[in-house]
């Protein structure tokens, strides 16, 4: 005895000025009857527990808050009155508007997020009630939402690109003594503002490097905050890297050549930049280059946010927006 | 039983019966000279086809489709499903070559990277949304556990593993496990520390690649021609456009891309993202925009050999995409340059990589050059060959091509061997030049000279300024050292001097080849160059003393050895036996050390060898056409030198007794004083004979020897010569071979000469005059492998030449009143005359047996004709004679139909000889009468 939901569209994105169809199925091995086949929509803000680091002068603050969600939407509708309902596959159909105007005006419907500390996200609750003496038979499925397409801005004439340089000077780390002295010279442009559904695009150049390089990776990173009580909590995670020149064997001998960035923007995992009041999410795209060293060997897996010695990194930050 | 002879006339009969005749303006087996030079020509084409035809075909046929397309619009590349097969069957035996190119060493220490490979275990199916991040990002959970060592074997045994791996959990639906196993095998590509293994393990997984990538198109494929509720809409053209694609199928594509695309490393990135490739066409109509990126990404590979590979397996898959512009390719090309450039412009000192190393590294790297070029120029209208021309760096501009410019010998080398013929030949100088000032370890520089020169060739007759390049490379080769090498190069030019008749150059190229035989010998490589080279003079030319002209042509000869030298002499010996006949004394001096030193080259022992035989009939027939003209002696002389020198052949005494033959032939003709000569040279026959081992041969050999002896009436000699022929048949027992038909007729016709030899040919005293005719009867009736139509041939040509003996007169005659012969000693001799009828009767009685013995009918029949008009033609028909052949003619009506013409003919004759002698008895008997 179970029942599910299958929505209309195979990738379940909806947007909110659409309506969510789809039907419920019940698969029975008996007839039952019931009391009502409700349906909830519910969609909010998820600002989990979080432990943040950080603070100024080496104090490290840290502080625990579990924040309330934050509700976009949650709405209930009868699908069906009470009744029974045959055994066998039975399928009830359901159509739901997700923003009722002048009704529902809770919160914006912000596009489903999956965030380390902030997840937005959209569930759909089939409800099938059979009094006091049953269990009532449920099951919920998450769709995802975008935004509407009439409320886009329009698609920009140029996607936004910023040069940067990346030299032994511009760094705020402590380098290694022989990086200082062999000097090195990375140029190249990124995207700034790019469209969610676009790879992120760019080129760089090894323009001199007095050591040989062992990798150069883009690291996609996103910047979660939430206001808590009078304070800030930023958070800054990876989301994915993607190497964009590998040091394989002895030899590094391509200097001079311009390499393509190109980034697939993960789904889910990204969304539009978003700046609310109680939270917010920004992305950025740090270029880290790793130089070949004693201690590359010893760290084979390094984390972004904490500069080393033999690395030389660049951050710009990355708008993300959905475009027409 | 009582036997007559009839009186036969055979002049007249000869002048009833036989057919009217004109003269012949040539004799039928003469070769006339038009027909000569034809076949000439033939054989020469031939020749140089064998030589050349593997790759001047293609070319050939390359240039041909290449004018054909020339008004036509040219798309970007091939878009038929044939054209995309070839290409694939093109791969695959790319693919099988670079394995068996590049095998390595048995034992690959395994790398941190390649452990992964030994790491079996299932990969666990985690709900793929929360845990797509951490499971395609997991190489470096493999940190360094110390090298292991596992056998190629092993490796190879555990890809295949991989393979099958993920074959099935694709088959169960399991995408996401496929996907990850391949970024697994795509991993192992990183490891560059076995170089040597490397293209083995790029051919093995990308095998993988290739699977998972038709895999991934196969399935959005049936997305986009099913409905959601997977109902069959319609199957998709094989050109369909992006936008008749269903959402559904589109956001699965899209989801390959995004998995592929979040794979940290690059090269595994790359590879999968190629071989998904194809898929692009779901989403753009123009998939070559990804091409180009990931033709730019590739620049992010450090490693030399992972770039190339990378590279080849880029091209590999582009070919897949129904159209594709030759950018990327260029670009590639263009960047292996410039990595390739970096490893040769190292410095010995301050670079960890020796140079041994860095020519390995090259050589990996060339087959990727290969194919590209191959690519490159699959398909280009002479517009876009100039493009890529100027594309890779080669060139100013469309109309100047080949300038000063820099490149890489190998990358040269594989542009020329792609470049369409004519604009090879167009810029025949410039591209010399070219090859002039690149000179670097990746390719030997001699080499493209070479491959310059061949190309040329292709069609040497559009080579523009043929006389400045031969000399620019004439220059160039002269400053070479290695005999090889200068005649490497030079075999490339060779026909391009001869095209030209710029002969003034062989005297000055031999001259050089000379001397550095003298300096520093032959080495096997330079064998095989001289050969090639010496068989293209020696087929240029059409007369001999052409080519012995030349200096230092025989001495260079003489260093030659073994097969090389065998194969040279034998097209000299083709090349002098094409004319009619050799009579200059140097020449023939010169053609029997050829053949001597041919002769002593072969191995004469194993006959069945074609190319023995094939060496024996050519120097047969340089003895054959020697002649010496009117200087018999020496011509005689010239044949005995012959015998002694080229024992082991048999065939040539053959020869050897035909030219003796015809020399005394020529002599008695010449003049009577000659005779004694004339002896001399039969009995070099008699003797050279004695020592063929084939019977049958000898025997031929006796008769044509007794026929040239008897025609200068030299009957002593004929004499002998018939004795032993007679000896032959007499030891025929002994004799093996000659059981099939065509030498047991032959053998029949051979006895029926020796029988009408034997009509002029006095018989041998002691064993008295028949002693001939009875040893061929007795030979005739022992030889149990005669069929009975042979011996019934042998029995009436036995027959005739008795009838003949007991005529009066007979048109064949020894030299009139000078010998008398053997029919002349018979005629009238009583004794004789009974000897003759009692053996007359003892070969009727064999012939009416050996018909009676045979067991099939209507051969009986056919036999019974043959002895019955035999007989009715030799004796009077009448009494015995009358009642055998009558019984004969029953024999044959009781097999054969009553309108068998042979029957019918054969009764008439018959008839007619009866009522012929009944006449004859009418006319005796009244001749008595009134006597």
């Amino acid at each position: 005895m179970s029942i599910e939901i299958k929505l209309s569209r195979s990738n379940r994105i909806y947007r909110p000025n659409e309506s969510l169809e789809g039907k419920i199925i019940a698969n029975l091995s008996s007839s039952i009857s019931h009391q009502g086949i409700r349906l909830t929509i519910n969609g909010s803000v998820n600002l989990q527990a979080i432990l943040v680091r950080g603070g100024t002068a080496g104090v490290i603050e840290s502080f625990y808050g579990v924040v309330k969600p934050i509700p976009i939407v949650n709405r209930t509708i009868t699908v069906q009155p009470s009744g029974r309902i045959a055994s066998g596959v039975t399928e009830i159909p359901f159509s739901v508007i997700l923003k009722e105007r002048g009704k529902d005006n809770m919160e914006k419907f912000y596009e489903t997020f999956h965030g380390s500390d902030i997840s937005i996200q959209y569930l759909v609750t089939a409800e099938v009630a059979r009094g006091y003496l049953h269990k009532s038979l449920s099951t919920a499925v998450e769709f995802i939402i975008e935004s509407e397409k009439d409320s886009l801005p329009q698609e920009p004439i140029s996607p936004e690109m910023v040069f940067f340089y990346i030299t032994q000077d511009t760094q705020r780390h402590p380098l290694l003594p022989e990086l200082k002295s062999g000097g090195f010279r990375i140029s190249g442009k990124v995207c700034s503002q790019c469209s969610v559904l676009d790879p992120l695009i760019g080129e760089l150049t090894v323009e001199a490097s007095g050591i040989p390089i062992q990798s150069i990776d883009i690291h996609l990173l996103r910047v979660e905050s939430i206001l808590i009580g009078d304070k800030i909590a930023t958070e800054t995670t990876s989301i994915q890297t993607t190497q964009a020149r590998t040091f394989l064997s002895d030899g590094d001998v391509c200097r001079g050549l311009t390499l393509p960035i190109y980034v697939i923007l993960p789904r889910l995992l990204t969304c539009p930049t978003i700046f609310a009041g109680p939270f917010s999410i920004e992305f950025k795209t740090t270029i880290v280059i790793t130089f070949k060293s004693e201690q590359t060997k010893k760290h084979p897996k390094y984390d972004p946010k904490t500069p080393r010695s033999y690395m030389a990194m660049e951050s710009v930050p990355l708008e993300l927006v959905r475009k027409k | 039983m009582e036997l007559e002879f009839r009186h036969r006339d055979y002049i007249t009969e000869e002048k009833a019966y036989s057919l009217p005749r004109l003269p012949a303006g040539t004799h039928p087996l003469s070769t006339s000279p038009e027909t000569l030079q034809q076949v000439d020509l033939v054989h020469k084409e031939k020749e140089e086809n064998d030589f050349f035809d593997p790759l001047r075909k293609i070319n050939e046929k390359k240039e041909v489709s290449f004018e054909d397309f020339q008004d036509e619009e040219i798309t970007g590349g091939p878009s038929n499903e044939a054209s995309v097969q070839s290409s694939s069957k093109e791969w695959t035996s790319f693919k099988k070559i670079l394995m068996q190119r590049f095998s390595a060493s048995k034992n690959i220490p395994l790398s941190s990277i390649s452990n992964a490979i030994m790491k079996t275990g299932k990969v666990t199916d985690k709900s793929p949304v929360d845990s797509h991040l951490e499971e395609l990002d997991d190489p470096q959970k493999f940190t360094e556990e110390g090298l292991k060592v596992i056998s190629q074997r092993e490796y190879v045994l555990r890809l295949y593993e991989l393979k099958d791996e993920i074959a099935l959990s694709w088959s169960k639906k399991e995408h996401v496990t496929s996907l990850k196993l391949c970024i697994r095998v795509a991993r192992l590509l990183m490891d560059t520390s076995v170089v040597q293994f490397y293209p083995t393990l790029f051919v093995l997984a990308t095998d993988v690649m290739d699977m998972l990538g038709d895999m991934v198109w196969q399935r959005i494929r049936q997305k986009a021609e099913h409905r959601e509720d997977g109902k069959f809409v319609s199957s998709l053209p094989d050109d369909f456009e992006a936008n008749s694609i269903s959402d559904d199928a589109k956001e699965t594509c899209n989801n390959w891309f995004s998995k592929i695309g979040s794979i940290r490393e690059l090269v595994p990135r790359i590879y999968l993202e190629l071989a998904v490739l194809p898929c692009w066409r779901f989403l753009v109509d123009n998939p070559m925009s990804s091409l180009q990126r990931l033709a730019m990404m590739t620049r992010g590979i450090a490693d030399p050999i992972a770039l190339a590979y990378c590279h080849l397996y880029m091209v590999h898959r582009a070919q897949k995409l129904p159209q594709h512009d030759l950018g990327y390719l260029v670009t590639g090309i263009n960047d292996l340059k410039f990595v390739m450039m970096r490893i040769l412009s190292l410095q010995e000192t301050t670079c960890i990589i020796s140079l041994a190393d860095r020519r390995l590294l090259l050589s990996l790297m060339e087959p990727a050059i290969e194919y590209m070029m191959r690519c490159i120029y699959k398909d280009l209208n002479q517009v876009q060959v100039r493009d890529v021309i100027v594309g890779l760096g080669l060139g100013k501009d469309k109309s100047h091509l080949f300038g000063d410019c820099s490149c890489i010998s190998v990358i040269l080398h594989h542009l020329l061997k792609e470049l369409p013929t004519g604009l090879i030949c167009a810029n025949a100088m410039s591209i010399l030049h070219l090859i002039e000032c690149n000179i670097d370890f990746s390719y030997d520089q001699y080499l493209n000279y070479k491959l310059l020169g061949l190309r040329l060739c292709e069609n040497i007759s559009r080579v523009n300024e043929a006389m400045a390049l031969v000399d620019k490379v004439i220059q160039v080769i002269s400053c070479y050292d290695r005999l090889h090498e200068y005649l490497e190069v030079l075999d490339a030019y060779v026909d391009i001097v001869l095209h030209n008749q710029m002969h003034i150059y062989l005297n000055r190229i031999l001259n050089e080849i000379f001397e550095r035989l003298c300096a520093k010998g032959i080495d096997k490589n330079a064998l095989s160059g001289l050969q090639s080279f010496l068989l293209k003079l020696v087929t240029h030319f059409d007369h001999l003393e052409d080519i012995l002209s030349l200096s230092h042509f025989v001495d260079i000869l003489d260093v030659m050895h073994g097969s090389s030298r065998n194969i040279i002499n034998i097209s000299i010996l083709r090349m002098a036996t094409r004319n009619t006949c050799i009579d200059d004394p140097t020449i023939i001096h010169f053609l029997f050390e050829v053949s001597q030193v041919l002769h002593d080259g072969t191995d004469f022992s194993n006959i069945r060898n074609n190319e023995n035989q094939h060496s024996a009939r050519l120097i047969s027939r340089f003895v054959n056409m020697v002649d010496y003209g009117r200087d018999f002696e020496r011509n005689l002389s010239f044949l005995v030198d012959c015998r002694g020198a080229f024992g082991d052949m048999i065939e040539l005494k053959e020869t050897l007794v035909h030219s003796s033959n015809l020399l005394s032939i020529k002599l008695m003709k010449e003049s009577s004083n000659l005779f004694a000569f004339a002896k001399s040279c039969l009995t070099f026959s008699e003797v050279t004979i004695a020592a063929i081992p084939d019977h049958f041969r000898r025997f031929s050999l006796y008769l044509e020897t007794a026929e040239v002896a008897l025609m200068g009436g030299l009957v002593s000699h004929a004499d002998g010569l018939i004795d032993s022929a007679l000896c032959y048949l007499q030891d025929f027992d002994l004799v093996d071979g000659l059981r099939t038909t065509n030498d047991t007729e032959a053998n029949l016709s051979l006895i029926c000469k020796l029988c009408n030899l034997m009509i002029v040919v006095p018989g041998n005293v002691e064993q008295g005059f028949l002693d001939g005719p009875k040893k061929i009867f007795s030979f005739l009736d022992s030889q149990p492998w005669m069929t009975s139509k042979l011996k019934i041939k042998g029995m009436c040509a036995l027959i005739s030449i008795l009838a003949a003996f007991s005529q009066n007169a007979i048109p064949l005659q020894l030299i009139p009143g000078k010998v008398i012969g053997n029919h002349e000693l018979i005629y009238g001799d009583p004794t004789c005359s009974e000897e003759i009828l009692s053996f007359s009767r003892a070969i009727i009685q064999k012939i009416v047996d050996i018909v009676l013995q045979e067991p099939s009918q209507a051969t009986s029949g056919n036999l019974a004709l043959e002895g019955c008009s035999s007989i009715a033609s030799s004796f009077r028909v009448r009494t015995d004679i009358l009642t055998i052949c009558s019984r004969l003619l029953e024999i044959a009506e009781l097999s054969l139909s009553s309108d068998d013409r042979y029957l019918v003919s054969t009764k008439n004759f018959v008839n007619t000889c009866q009522l012929c002698c009944q006449e004859d008895g009418h006319l005796q008997n009244s001749e008595s009468m009134t006597g």
